[in-house]
């Protein structure tokens, strides 16, 4: 055992985490300068005055809150449909299933966690094209079935965020009300999900971070670069990560540039938002279990 | 009452089928659409194909290549990254440093990659036609540089909850023998965190493959195969992304569901070996 | 080096270890109270005491591993022999690693590392940087023959040590700790997990190494004490008596 090779690991140590901590500080140190001066609600509302934008009288052309609504509307449909097949599937996973399904059904839910997102997107547009072939012309990718295809994109944190607070709950705990004669039904209602309540949510949270991030599920099932704010949830629509993606590429002049800069900012601080709520709600779990226990 | 428990017991399981039945159903529609290509017989010439459609080639070599080149890549500058920032975590680091690092890691999980693709974009890509003096800066090296810092804070973050899970006694009695903090780590903590640490890299690798946008931003979108790091490169993932702008009936666009297959079953491999590894783990 | 009282100078010529004001404090716990004893040399001192009273804690205060608890404070101070004089440990001359070097520590549960039984009592040679493999084949060699286990072992060194019964598992962590050749050992109640044959080998064991190093043994074995220790000590409320 080396001295010498000791020393160099501590180093490498010291400089990797300095080089990683760098790069993120760089990434975000340098939307913030690039954008932080366009951050005003010129940015978000456009020549609309803010008033008649958000109660829909006027619609915004040059802004941002048609993306900013896209998003918002896109993570609530999305959640609205992920969320109660996604948790009482947990629950089936925690607390009915045999063995053997638990390991087949474990198994389809960690590929489709692993799947890549743009393969998700195809498979929403597979579903489009399929629909406007054999059900109806008039289907088209919108709002919904993107909300669709990403509610399938985090199911499989919903899933494995609820069937894992589950059976975190100590044996203890889960035998006290059958012993008093309680049912299952009840057991799970009156004890177990009211424990699991702060894992369950941090799934949820973490899901609706993903939503609001996803971009290459939206690209392929209706987010397009100017829509407005959707009057149906039949129709396309704008989204912040596309709209980002979107000026990357097809910035016209320094404004729109400045917006994309800004809007990245703001999908950040979402993100951001998001994040920290996960992990206070995970604090107070991980708190919470050591005081009751 | 029971007849209120069997029918929850039923809309669980039904819950339960349907998402399961999601995952199926995705492999399902990709070879129902991509059927005419394997009618013809033409699957396993896309793979080995490159892409010229005017010639009525539609291979996705070329971009097989490419998503394993930044891949690879990626995984390389990350993994020795994230041993040394694990190692820092859960040890070397004095006093708080090391939690408010192991914040800022889980943190970094949340940002989204469509914003790290945007500040490279505008920050590494002009700095990259500098360095590699011509070309567009778009390129195998550019993408994988971004990636790297993409994948970094999830694989940290599972190697230091293998770190953590060392028995105790170890430690202790390498203490109790005078061992420093950096020899506990190198001689006793990452040596039993093999395994963890492998599991780490599966999952760093896969999502490396599965990237999108840092591929399609900052990757150069060529349609050759790339001979370097410096060139241009397509990543299956990218490619999707671009040829979706096709006509929905023609060749071009059912190639993307070829794409689609590969990218499932190389997921649905990974996978596997990832479940037969850990419960073979669990096993000892 | 202070002034010592007459008294102490007489015997601090034969004192391995000598202990004045010692206080330990784990969180807002008192659990030592004003210690003041003087170890002698060559020789198996006793601690005996009620369970959770604090002895651990005494043998962790000797090698500084309180250190690595957090929530503990120590006050006082603690003078080993080293090299024919007492040096207090917690002074910038003693480095906290060689300390841990040269007074062994042997835990209440065998624990051997996750290694060959080769590799763990070379463990701590190549921890203080020896590399010379020849010579690190003898110490081992040395070192497992002192602690009675050469025998059962010689044939199968490459085989993990998690293999070993419990009894051998505890002589090779004594041999681990005996590699250093450190003057001082110190035994966390080292045959309270073990059978009563594996038992009667380490006594046989500890009364062979006193007559060449100095042993703190923490014992809650009222026979076992009266069989194999020269000087006893018993805590209660937090102070440690002679007996």
């Amino acid at each position: 055992m080396n001295q010498c090779f000791e020393k160099i690991v501590i180093a490498w140590c010291w400089l990797s985490t300095f080089l990683l901590i760098t790069a993120v500080g760089v990434v975000i140190g340098f939307l913030v300068i690039k954008g932080g001066s366009a951050l005003n609600l010129k940015l978000i509302f456009g020549d609309t005055a803010p008033l008649d934008a958000l109660l829909l009288r006027r619609a915004v052309f040059d802004g941002l809150f048609p993306a900013i609504i896209g998003t918002l509307l896109l993570v609530l449909l999305a959640i609205l449909m992920a969320a109660p097949v996604g948790i009482l599937t947990g629950i089936y996973m925690a607390e009915y299933a045999s063995l053997s399904v638990k390991k087949r059904f474990g198994f389809f839910f960690d590929i489709l966690a692993g799947l890549p997102s743009i393969v998700v997107g195809l498979f929403g547009l597979a579903i489009v094209i399929f629909l406007h072939k054999y059900i109806s012309a008039h289907v088209y990718p919108c709002l919904f079935l993107s909300a669709m295809t990403l509610a399938f994109l985090v199911l499989p944190y919903l899933i494995r965020s609820t069937q894992g607070a589950l059976e975190a709950l100590p044996n203890t705990i889960r035998r006290t009300a059958p012993a008093l004669g309680a049912s299952r039904v009840q057991n799970l209602f009156l004890i177990l999900l009211p424990r699991a309540r702060d894992g369950i949510l941090n799934g949820v949270i973490l899901s609706i971070g993903r939503c609001a991030e996803d971009t290459a599920v939206i690209m392929l099932t209706g987010a397009v670069a100017m829509a407005g704010v959707p009057r149906s949830v039949f129709e396309n629509y704008e989204a912040l990560p596309f709209y980002i993606y979107y000026i990357s590429s097809q910035y016209a002049d320094q404004q729109e540039l400045l917006s994309g800069y800004a809007a990245a900012i703001i999908l950040l601080c979402l993100c951001g938002l998001l994040f920290m709520s996960a992990l206070y709600v995970n604090y107070n779990f991980r708190r919470g279990a050591m005081n009751r226990v | 009452m029971r007849m209120f428990e069997r029918s929850f017991e039923k809309i669980l399981f039904t819950a339960a089928l349907l998402s399961a039945s999601i995952t199926l159903l995705i492999f399902i529609f990709m070879l129902v659409l991509g059927l005419p290509l394997f009618r013809e017989g033409l699957f396993w010439d896309l793979l080995s194909d490159p892409w010229m459609p005017q010639q009525g080639l539609y291979g996705i070599y070329p971009m097989i290549i490419s998503t394993m080149s930044i891949a690879f890549l990626g995984f390389l500058f990350a993994f020795p990254l994230s041993i040394g920032v694990a190692i820092f975590i859960n040890g070397l680091a004095p006093g708080r440093i090391g939690s408010y690092v192991n914040t800022a890691v889980r943190l970094m999980t949340g940002i989204p990659t469509v914003v790290y693709g945007f500040v490279g974009i505008f920050l590494l890509i002009p700095l990259m036609r500098t360095i590699l003096q011509g070309g567009s800066g778009m390129c195998v090296l550019s993408a994988a540089l971004i990636l790297a810092v993409v994948i970094a804070p999830t694989m940290i973050l599972f190697f230091i909850s293998s770190f953590k899970s060392v028995p105790n006694a170890y430690l202790r009695s390498a203490t109790a023998l005078g061992a420093t903090p950096i020899q506990k780590l190198l001689y006793i903590v990452v040596p039993s965190s093999w395994n963890g640490i492998l599991t780490g890299c599966v999952l760093a690798l896969g999502r490396a493959m599965g990237d999108t946008m840092i591929a399609l931003m900052l990757a150069g979108n060529a349609v050759a195969a790339p001979d370097g790091i410096a060139s241009a490169a397509r990543a299956l993932t990218a490619h999707i992304a671009l040829v979706i702008a096709a006509d929905v009936n023609s060749m071009a666009f059912k190639s993307i569901f070829a794409c689609g297959i590969v990218l499932y079953v190389l997921t649905a491999f990974f996978t596997a070996v990832l479940r037969l590894t850990t419960s073979r783990r669990a096993a000892s | 080096m202070s002034e010592l009282p007459l008294n102490d100078a007489i015997t601090e010529s034969t004192t391995a270890i000598q202990v004045r004001n010692l206080c330990f404090n784990y969180g807002h716990r008192r659990v030592l109270n004003n210690i003041n004893i003087d170890i002698p040399q060559n020789s198996i001192s006793a601690i005996i005491g009620p369970s959770g009273q604090g002895k651990s804690s005494f043998l962790f205060a000797l090698n500084r591993l309180w250190e690595e608890i957090p929530g503990s404070r120590v006050s006082g101070q603690v003078r080993i022999r080293f090299d024919n004089h007492l040096v207090d440990i917690d002074s910038p001359d003693c480095d906290l690693y060689e300390l841990r070097r040269h007074v062994g520590l042997v835990f209440q549960a065998p624990n051997p590392l996750p290694m060959s039984i080769w590799k763990n009592i070379a463990f701590p040679l190549r921890l203080a940087g020896k590399k010379n493999k020849t010579e690190i084949d003898n110490r081992v060699e040395e070192a497992l023959k002192q602690a009675f286990l050469w025998e059962e072992v010689r044939e199968r060194l490459r085989d993990d040590a998690r293999h070993l019964s419990g009894g051998q598992q505890q002589r090779l962590c004594i041999a681990r700790a005996l590699i250093l050749e450190p003057n001082i050992l110190l035994l966390d109640e080292p045959t309270s997990s073990l059978d009563p044959r594996a038992c009667e080998t380490i006594e046989r064991l500890l009364i062979e190494l006193q007559t060449s190093r100095t042993l703190v043994m923490v014992s809650h074995y009222q026979d076992q004490v009266q069989r194999i220790a020269s000087h006893t000590f018993q805590l209660a409320d937090g102070t440690l008596q002679p007996l």
